[in-house]
Order: structure tokens, then sequence, then C-alpha cells
């Protein structure tokens, strides 16, 4: 059997006395199963080859057997922390293929459900990056934190993971009475206490001697590999879809992107820190601007058809860069084609141009500062 | 080195002031959360859900009409709702079949709740759903209509001192 049928990775290789080929995985660290395979000389990396695919669940193919409310479960499974924004390019795309205005209020609640997942989703990562780093505290915290902002997605939808919560058309159901309230006094101690992160992790001798100058990603080769997101800010290039194509209410609402030069494992998992606090201010910005009453959802009939051959491509800005979803319908009741473009995917190429000339102990918080989401990029 | 040292000295402070602090942890099985509402209920006349814990759900017999809307809407989404004869005649059930709920393969989302234009089916804040075996997580009419007791008691507490669930 020649190499070009077997699978990377198992595939034959000419001897080396100085290569070896080490598999690192399919394991499954805390996210879903990825493996990269890297060849090794020494202690330094000469070539990484990650292999994407363990979690592949057919989602796309998936959503041209379901009609357009259906949908709407399974589409959030890729990423369960973050499934408002996972959702969000898909409700909006299909609103403007039913042709629907959605209330001033329900944009509001969406607005405030998106941030509030973009942290809950941003402190998973973060504690995922403590156990990478072999950084306990750093797993304890977020995980701890985490719970005040799950908390109230629970008060909002019902549920605490998968919530299920945006449809075409507006929201499921309605603020709880005095939300308003606990929302501000929970998200300002959430506030506080991802400000204390900075002494322990960001200001940390150890930290930064484990992240700085590791895997340095430049301004052109961000721009030139197609990353986004995070990793693309981290890289000095100010790119951020609330800002620049905004969605929803976000153009009344002040949104300020944060943007390092480094472009190094430091600067890539700061930056998620600096989108919570910013994501933070938003919050409580749209729960000050926010229609005090009003209708959050508009009726649609029960099983609603897009008019004749149409398509639509929308991208928010989820919590690991641009995430875009293409429907193409055909006058049914299902999607006839569903694509969801990730950012995990776009971040993952990277990763092959950063690991080359690094050592083999530096490969777990380069991977991780990548803001990559196995199970996202497989879909 | 002067940087590094006060860098881990400041780490260390840090750390050392959560001492004083309290302990955030939910102690479980003794401790419950208490949550919004009765469970997720959905108001057919205006469109609109109202909020509450999405968990087991509550069938009012004398509501349900036997239309199997709660069906169709779990078809494609978990095909966890069969519909089955049941004993009791109902006025307004010609067909005497109602929802029986498989909670093996129910993923909460509520849609059928939101499907139901009698005011049926909501959910209640009944979570703890586990069972030795693969039937006795098959919910039948008669266990859908009997309203759960859930004590719900602990809430997050934000104080000077940290955040305590009490």
């Amino acid at each position: 059997m020649t190499n070009e049928f077997l699978p990377p990775g198992l595939a034959l290789q000419k001897a080396d006395e100085r290569i070896m080929t080490l598999n690192v995985g399919p394991q499954h660290p805390g996210s879903g199963h990825m493996r990269i395979i890297v060849q090794i000389d020494g202690d330094y990396i000469v070539a990484c080859d990650p292999d994407p695919g363990y979690v592949h669940r057919g989602e796309e193919k998936m959503a041209e057997y379901r009609n357009y409310i259906t949908n709407i479960p399974h589409l959030e499974r890729p990423v369960i922390h973050d499934s408002c924004n996972v959702l969000y390019p898909y409700v909006l795309g299909v609103e403007d293929l039913l042709g629907i205005e959605v209330p001033e209020r329900a944009k509001y609640v969406r607005v405030i459900c998106s941030e509030l997942n973009r942290c809950i989703y941003t402190m998973y990562w973060l504690a995922i990056y403590g156990i990478f780093l072999g950084h306990s505290t750093m797993f304890m915290w977020p995980a701890g934190d985490r719970e005040l902002l799950i908390d109230l997605m629970e008060k909002i939808s019902g549920a605490r993971v998968t919530h299920a919560h945006f449809v075409p058309g507006g929201v499921r159901n309605d603020l709880p009475p005095n939300f308003e309230e606990v929302c501000l006094r929970q998200v300002n101690y959430f506030e506080k206490r991802i400000r204390e992160y900075a002494a322990v992790f960001y200001d940390n001798p150890i930290l930064i001697s484990r992240t700085q100058d590791t895997g340095v990603l430049s301004r052109e080769d961000a721009i030139r590999l197609g990353v986004t997101g995070s990793v693309l800010r981290a890289s000095g290039v100010d790119y951020d879809l609330r800002k620049k194509e905004p969605y929803d209410v976000y153009e009344e609402l002040d949104v300020h992107s944060n943007v390092m030069k480094e472009g190094d494992s430091y600067a890539r998992s700061k930056i998620p820190w600096l989108d919570m606090l910013e994501s933070c201010n938003i919050i409580k910005q749209a729960l000050e601007k926010m229609p005090k009453s009003g209708s959050v959802r508009v009726k649609l009939k029960p099983n609603p058809k897009g008019k004749g051959l149409n398509s639509v491509y929308k991208r928010v800005e989820s919590g690991r860069g641009s995430l875009g979803c293409h429907i193409v319908s055909d006058g049914k009741v299902e999607p006839y084609r569903l694509k969801l473009s990730v950012g995990s995917f776009r971040n993952l190429i990277a990763l092959p141009y950063l690991l080359k000339g690094e050592k083999l102990g530096n490969m777990p918080s380069v991977y991780w500062s990548l803001n990559y989401w196995p199970v996202e990029a497989d879909r | 080195m002067t940087n590094t040292a006060t860098g881990i000295i400041r780490a260390l402070n840090s750390g050392i002031k959560h001492i004083a602090t309290k302990r955030f942890t939910l102690r479980y099985p003794e401790e419950k959360l208490k949550f919004v509402g009765d469970g997720y209920q959905f108001d057919p006349s205006t469109g609109v859900g109202i909020a509450g814990l999405k968990g087991r759900h509550m069938l009012f017999h004398d509501h349900c009409t036997g239309c199997q809307l709660c069906s169709i809407a779990c078809e494609g989404v978990a095909e966890a709702i069969a519909m089955v004869k049941v004993p009791d005649q109902q006025k307004q059930n010609k067909k005497s079949i109602m929802p029986q709920i498989d909670y093996g393969k129910c993923v909460f989302c509520g849609l059928c709740v939101d499907a139901c234009p009698f005011y049926a089916l909501y959910m209640t804040n009944d979570y703890e759903l586990s069972s030795f075996t693969k039937e006795g997580l098959i919910y039948t009419p008669a266990q859908l209509q009997v309203k759960p007791y859930v004590a719900q008691d602990s809430e997050i507490i934000i104080t000077k001192w940290g955040a305590t669930h009490g």
C-alpha cells in the first residue's frame, strides 16, 4: 500500500535518525477530540500537521432534512457554551429570508444573551488554558466565576447550556421580572472578579515566561492566513464585526475592540480577557438603553417557507471570531443548503506556521491560545 | 529580577486575600438553587413564553385534546414524544391519546411547550430524573400529571466579602 491511501500519521516515512513523528492525541481536553501530528528534532518541532475531524456530526447535512424551527436545537450543539452566538447568524439569515422585522426589545435581549454567552465561553476556554499550562488556580477560578453568568442565562432561558433561546422573529420568552437589577449586580461582581485575574495570571511572571514570544504571528501572516477574532486582533489588526458590520443594535452601542501588537501566545490569551471586560460594558449599556416593555417575538406561521430560490449570508462575531451562515432556500420548509463558516477552523490553519521551530513543551500554550474549538471546526 | 519578584508576590498576595472570602461552592444535594417561577410556560395568545427552568414536563389531562402537535414539534429534534392511549375518558379528548415522554431522548429544548395551543403542557423545575433502568426514564401521561415537589432555597448572594450560595 502506498502512502497516499493511508490516513495521515499512519503513512510510512523514510527512516531518519534525527526526526521522530509524535502523535499527540486523539484526546479530549475538555472540548472535543483532536490530534496533532508533530515531527520533532530533539526538543524542537520541525513540522506539524493538525488533524481535525474526530467529532464530525454532519450538522450541515442534518439541517437539510429539518425545517427552519427544528434546526434550532441541533445547530447550537457545535459549541454548547456559546450556543446563542452559534445560532445568531442562522436566525438573522432566516429572518432575512422570511422578511421579518424583529421588535426593538428582542434585539436588546439578543445582544445581552450573546454577550453573556461570549463571557461564558471565554471563561471555559480560559479554564482549559489553565489546565494546558498546568496552572490549577487558572482552572478553578474561571470555572467558578462562570457560574454567575450561567445563573443569569438560566434565569433568562431556563437552561444552563444549549439555551435554544433565539428564534426567527425574536427570542423565545421575555426577561423574568426584575432581571435588570439581578443582572447588573452579578455582572458588576463578575467584572470585579475578572479584574483580579490580572494580578494572578496576566502579570504573573510564570505565565508570562510560558507564553511570551512563543508562536509569534505577524500582522502580514495573520492577514494572509485568514485568521479571525481574538487571534487576528492579537496580531494588530483592528477587525471586530460588532464594529465593522454591526448587526441588530450593536451600532447604537459603544463597542471598543481590543488590539495588541505582539501576536504571541500571551497577546492571544489576553485579548479574550479584555473582550470579557468589554462585554460587561456592552451588557450594562444594553440594560440601560433597552425599552422597558414591549413585544419580544413576532408570531410566525407554523411551517415558515422561504420565498422561491434565494440565498443569504450573515455573519456575527462569536467567541472564536467571525461566524458565518450561508442559507440557500428553494421555497420549501427545509433549507436547500446550509453552510457554517466557523472561526475555529480558520484559526487552526495558523498552527503549523506557529509551531515550526518551537519547543515541544510550548505546543499546548500555542495550540489553545488559537481559540480553537474542535467540535465547531468539525461541525 | 525585581519585576519577577514583585509579580510573584502580587500573585501570592491575591491568593492569600481569598482565605478571608466566603466559599462560592453550592453543596448540591443539601442545597438546591432557586429558579425563576414555576417552570417554562408558553402563552399561545401572545405567542411569547414565560421564563422558567426547562425541566421535566407537566401535563394537564383536562386540557389535552390529543391533537399531537407536541409530537410533531419533537420530530426532527429528539423524537422523544409518543402518543399513547389513556384509559380515562376526557370530554375534549375524543381519541383518548396523550403524550408519553422518553427522557432518555429529550433534549429539553421546550419546542413542544411552544407548540401546544391549549395550555396543556409546561415544563417544571424538576431536573432530578435519573433512573436505574431505561424504562424508568419513560414517563407515561399518568406520571406526567403529578406536580413535582422541588425544594429550592439557595440563591447567589453578593456581599463585600465575595459571592456565596445561601
